[in-house]
């Protein structure tokens, strides 16, 4: 059983899994909450790798960043929640294809 | 013992996350999101790292996906309806690149693997409270700062983006008698229609633009 501890490239490889999913939500998704689900799960799948790191090699550092990771992550949701809901005003859907001002 | 509960963190951690993208109602999107997250703080807590987790449950699958909850009922999105496939041509690239990630992945996984790390025992403090508490407020007090900036910010940030404006601009006035109004300064989603509208007094004006106004000094309160 000795073999069967996890090994740190566990975690790593768990890490790049959630972060290709969000990744691959973000590009599949036209819905813009949706989305910005997916943009949660690809900073939690950062944030994993920083716990992995900060626990295997015994620095702290790695736990403070996940900290203000998720002070951004807050801010974030509340910003982006209130352009989704000026969009919304503004358009009556979420479609983010339909919001193509800015294309060129 | 550890690597069971890995095993099966993990896999509902990436269960939880296909679902999320595989649904196309956003509520249920949002559950499966909630699962990713408890999944994730339950592997925080088996890397000796409780104060995390608990900020985990309490901001994320807390705070911030109520929040996405609470927009996704207020706006009461629609589910996604199914649309035909655009650059069909792509995929066979997509599937190239895919495959050259993956072995760029598995070959870092793979050293690192070899490395061979090996996690301390239940000895070590660093993912306590006190170390956590300790470092953020001497050797990273600059961050933290910073952050309640950040916060500040996103703050004004999203109350000035949520804010309802006038139903007006603020070029249209209200004058008493006879009004005739572009429908496009009456209704602010009807922005391509330019029918005429006619009241003959203020309070029909008023009352066709959604603003609240009595001209009649006794009925005000």
């Amino acid at each position: 059983m000795e073999s069967f501890e996890p090994q740190l490239s566990w975690y790593l490889a768990l890490s790049a899994i959630l972060f290709t999913i969000g990744a691959a939500g973000v590009i599949i998704k036209r819905n813009a909450i949706a989305m910005f689900m997916c943009i949660e799960l690809m900073l939690n799948a950062v944030n994993l790798t920083f716990i992995a790191f900060s626990s295997f090699f015994q620095d702290v550092t790695g736990q403070l960043f996940v900290f203000i990771v998720m002070t951004v992550a807050a801010a974030e949701a509340a910003v982006g929640l209130g352009i989704i809901i000026a969009i919304f005003r503004n358009r009556e859907s979420l479609d983010v294809d339909e919001a193509s001002m800015l294309k060129l | 013992m550890s690597g069971l509960l890995f095993i099966l963190f993990a896999g509902l951690a990436i269960g939880s996350a296909i679902a999320m993208v595989a649904q196309r109602n956003p509520l249920y999107s949002a559950i499966s999101l909630i699962g990713v997250f408890i999944a994730l703080a339950s592997i925080y807590v088996t890397l000796a790292a409780p104060f995390i987790a608990a900020v985990q449950v309490i901001v994320y699958a807390g705070a911030i996906m109520v929040l996405v909850i609470f927009v996704i009922m207020l706006l009461n999105v629609e589910q996604e309806e199914r649309r035909p496939r655009r650059l069909r041509f792509l995929v066979p690239a997509a599937i190239g690149m895919a495959a050259i990630l993956i072995a760029e992945t598995a070959f870092i996984l793979y050293s690192v693997h070899a490395a061979g790390a090996k996690l301390p025992g239940p000895t070590s403090d660093v993912g306590l409270t006190h170390s956590i508490g300790v470092n953020l407020f001497t050797a990273y007090l600059l961050p933290f700062e910073i952050t309640s900036v950040l916060l500040l910010m996103a703050i004004v940030g999203a109350m000035s983006l949520a804010r309802q404006t006038n139903l007006l601009s603020s070029t249209a006035r209200v004058v008493p008698g006879a009004q005739v109004l572009a429908m496009d300064i009456v209704k602010r989603r009807g922005k391509e229609d330019l029918t005429a509208i006619e009241t003959e007094t203020t309070d029909e004006a008023a009352h066709l633009m959604g603003v609240d106004f009595q001209s009649d000094p006794e009925k005000r309160e």
